[in-house]
């Protein structure tokens, strides 16, 4: 048993809080946890060339990509700062409670719903789709989709710390869509015109739907560690911005 | 407290159901479509790498092209596999002797036969050869590399088929006919030493030995191979203390003696036995095993004609199987090199199947497995410096042969072909859909001729060994209701025709003769020997023949079809009248000539 006041107990208390409050609101959960196996439904299963054809495969990859950064950019983006305007997250900072367990219970939620749609769309693409692959190759790209929900998770962070709860939506949709399309999450980034294609680097999802694909050998190429690298840099970029927002915020209601 | 716990619970829950998940998604089947292609892996396979089996070992294949071999190979994930638990992998086999028709190279993938060493065939298809054996990649056929012509005098054996070899006497030609060899694209050259005696021919000659050892000098002067065709033991010891580097035959008068042996091996020499043919010869008809075989859905109508035809009995011959086996026995344990070899497409032997049966008879003359199987992989590589074939190590080209089962204790069944891959594509297993005859089996009496409205039938046409580079000649006219065939059999050609051929199907096809029984025709012709000559569609070398005597009076003449050995009735493209091979003018008549 958990000693009461330990603080893994306290970290575990604050996140299941967070989920039930997260199960109280539909309006968030439900979209994002249904949009990426809906699409994949549509282009990877029915569409998807069938048997034979590799498309299922690379739709797996990114629109599993796609999955998880949306909860993690509106998780953090739009959770932090909704919670920071209606007063939450002040009280929370009053309670005897260590700052971190606010943070990991957030990206723990940004992980089980990123497990919630790696079930979905791998079942969909193994069961539909016909999508085989070796055991260690599902590991693997289960494995990039979780961890890929770190840097998001920053990013959304950066985000949240900065905008007010109504321009957080809007920010975050701005970043979410777009970047999704430019990354070649949506149709193959092969398929763009180059200009376009030159964009793509510039973009977080696009190197983690790399990693993504290289586990299934789909990959444009380019060395594993510079996405990893751009990944990082996108990070500690993302939590440097964090940081300078909640210090703006201040006793305002940050919590940093 | 409850609820903590319940969270907890959940906590460690999960994630163990998360990954339970993940461990039940569906991996590729190995087997599953088409085999895979260019790049691949053979998992758990039992391995014989050329020299020697290797169990449960993985073999990976990177663009064509052995990259690692081993157990437990560090496989990427993404890379597709092939069970190899059950089965035997082997590389590529090779045929250390051949002689290429033209369904040859594709006939011999189907069995896993990926490299053909040629003993003998004209020279026009070296260079195609060549292009396609450099490239890895898209192939429709087995490597071939060849001798191209061989070197025989006028009138002896390899002069008999009908190829336009150049020939030669003395040892002086021999540094300029290994030349032109080379010129040609020959990769090494073979020489006969053959009088025919053995087999009861008595109107063969043969070089001289001098001429044998200065073809062998010259080639080795231009570091080039030189293999020797013998029948009999004392030649073969002869030829090899001339220099030669091996005989594409073991000979079949008697058996070698252990000093003999120790000699051949103390020398280096290589010997392709050859037991299929050879036993062929001797009147074994164990051959015909493999046309009614679990393999035999892959015989084309080509290598099922020339594993249903027979050599001739002849009177006289000394051919001894038992001996041939018995000096295999002796050369192996003398430790002589001992290749694999068929000498397909002759009576009694096909390519590609005619190999596996090949490493059946080595066994029982007393080789282990690995050692029948490195007589047709790594041996023949080594002995012909074929570089990057004939073993599963990195580097080699990826011609594989993975077949059902272990095949240890049981090498008749290399012929339970699971796959086979060449330049690592893999190779489609199906016989060729060929064009059989458009019509039904004739029934009634099938009438090619009988002259009696003065003109000559469209389907008649004079045939001649010009074809050949020959200068026979031959004209038709039709005289009084009878067909005249006028013309000259000359020398220049070393199996020289001339006559008239009908062909049976409209535009080249073909008629089906199976449910006749013979062929009749009048005839008269002034005391010639002349022959008929059965074309039939994928038939591989000479044409079946059956002589008849053309006297001066006119004589029916009921020759029956059955004597037409191996030949495929279903598919008669032509039959032919000639005179020849004796030169001189000729004038054959025919009338009321049927099928029936």
């Amino acid at each position: 048993m958990i000693a009461p006041g330990s603080p893994l107990r306290i970290h575990l208390a604050e996140t299941r809080y967070q989920l039930v409050a997260l199960s109280r609101t539909p309006a968030f959960a439900i979209p994002t946890l249904a949009f990426p196996p809906m699409f994949y439904l549509f282009f990877g299963v029915v569409f998807g060339g069938g048997r034979g054809s590799a498309m299922p495969t690379y739709l797996l990859a990114t629109y599993g990509v796609f999955g998880i950064i949306g909860p993690a950019l509106f998780g953090f983006g739009v959770g932090v700062a909704a919670e920071r305007d209606n007063g939450a997250l002040s009280l929370k900072r009053v309670v005897p409670m260590p700052a971190s367990a606010y943070f990991v219970g957030k990206l723990v939620l940004s992980l089980v719903f990123a497990a919630v749609i790696v079930v979905s769309l791998f079942s969909l693409a193994a069961w539909g789709a016909g999508v085989a692959l070796q055991r260690g190759q599902w590991l693997a790209l289960a494995g990039v989709l979780l961890a890929g929900t770190l840097p998001f998770c920053a990013i959304g962070l950066a985000v949240g710390s900065w905008a007010r709860s109504q321009a957080a939506v809007a920010i975050v949709n701005l970043l979410y869509l777009p970047m999704s399309f430019l990354s070649g999450l949506w149709i193959p980034i092969g398929m763009f015109p180059a200009w376009l294609q030159k964009l793509a680097p510039a973009l977080p999802p696009y190197h983690l739907s790399q990693l993504a694909l290289e586990v299934v050998g789909l990959n444009q190429g380019g060395p594993a560690a510079l996405h990893v690298a751009a990944l990082a840099v996108g990070s500690v970029a993302g939590l440097a911005v964090a940081a300078a927002g909640f210090r703006r915020v201040g006793a305002g209601g940050g919590i940093a | 407290m409850k609820t903590t716990f319940t969270g907890g619970a959940l906590a460690v829950l999960a994630p163990v159901a998360f990954l339970g998940f993940l461990f039940a998604l569906p991996a590729p089947d190995p087997d599953g479509g088409a085999w895979p292609s260019s790049d691949f892996a053979v998992v758990g396979a039992l391995v014989f790498d050329g020299e020697a089996f290797q169990e449960d070992a993985d073999v990976w294949i990177a663009e064509g092209r052995v990259r690692a071999v081993g157990p437990d190979l560090d496989l990427p994930d993404s890379l597709p596999r092939v069970r190899g638990r059950g089965r035997t992998l082997l590389p590529g086999l090779i045929d250390g002797h051949v002689h290429t028709f033209d369904t040859a190279r594709a006939d011999a993938l189907r069995y896993g036969v990926t490299t053909l060493l040629d003993q003998f065939t004209h020279p026009s298809v070296l260079a195609a050869a060549r292009a396609a054996r450099e490239t890895v990649g898209e192939s429709d056929g087995a490597d071939l590399f060849s001798a191209g012509f061989l070197a025989t005098t006028p009138g002896g054996h390899g002069t008999e088929y009908g190829l336009p070899v150049p020939t030669l006497r003395r040892p002086d030609e021999a540094a300029a006919w290994v030349d032109a060899r080379l010129a040609e694209g020959s990769d090494w050259i073979k020489i006969v030493y053959d009088d025919g005696r053995l087999y009861g021919i008595d109107t063969m000659t043969t070089l001289g030995l001098e001429t044998v050892a200065a073809l062998i000098d010259a080639a080795h002067a231009r570091d080039r191979k030189a293999v020797v065709h013998v029948a009999r033991l004392a030649d073969g010891l002869a030829v090899l203390e001339a220099g030669a580097d091996g005989l594409v035959h073991v000979w079949l008068d008697e058996v070698i003696g252990r000093e003999d042996a120790a000699r051949i091996a103390a020398s280096g020499a290589f010997v392709i036995p050859t037991l299929s043919v050879d036993l062929s010869v001797a009147g074994d008809r164990g051959h015909r095993e493999l046309l009614d075989g679990p393999a035999a859905g892959r015989l084309s109508s080509a290598q099922r004609a020339s594993l249903g035809r027979s050599f001739p009995d002849r009177e006289g011959s000394r051919a001894s199987a038992e001996a041939a086996v018995e000096s295999v026995r002796r050369l192996y344990a003398a430790g002589v090199t001992l290749l694999a070899g068929t000498d397909a497409p002759n009576p009694g032997t096909a390519f590609g199947i005619s190999l596996h049966r090949e490493l059946r008879l080595l066994a029982g003359a007393g080789l282990p497995v690995e050692a029948a199987l490195a007589a047709a992989t790594s041996a023949p590589a080594d002995a012909f410096d074929l570089g990057d074939r004939g073993r599963l190590v990195p580097g080699r080209i990826g011609d594989l042969l993975l077949v059902e089962g272990d095949i240890r204790n049981d090498l008749g069944r290399t012929l339970d072909v699971a796959a086979v891959w060449k330049d690592g594509r893999p190779v489609g297993l199906a016989p060729p859909t060929e064009v059989l005859g458009e019509a039904p089996p004739a029934e009634g009496p099938l009438s090619l001729g009988d002259f009696d409205d003065g003109e000559r039938p469209a389907a008649w046409a004079s045939t001649t060994d010009e074809m050949m580079g020959g200068a026979s000649e031959a004209e038709l006219e039709v005289v009084e209701g009878v067909l005249v065939v006028r013309g000259e059999v000359k020398p220049g050609f070393a199996f020289p025709w001339a006559g008239a051929a009908v062909g049976l199907g409209r535009d080249g096809g073909t008629a089906d003769l199976s449910s006749l029984q013979e062929l009749r025709f009048r005839v008269r012709g002034g005391g010639v020997r002349a022959r008929v000559m059965l074309i039939t569609a994928g038939g591989a070398g000479p044409p079946p023949t059956v002589s008849f005597p053309a006297g001066e009076a006119w004589a029916e003449q009921r020759l029956a079809l059955a004597d037409f050995g191996g030949a495929d009735l279903s598919q008669v493209q032509a039959i032919a009248f000639v005179a020849g091979p004796a030169p001189g003018r000729f004038e054959l008549r025919l009338d009321d000539v049927e099928v029936r």
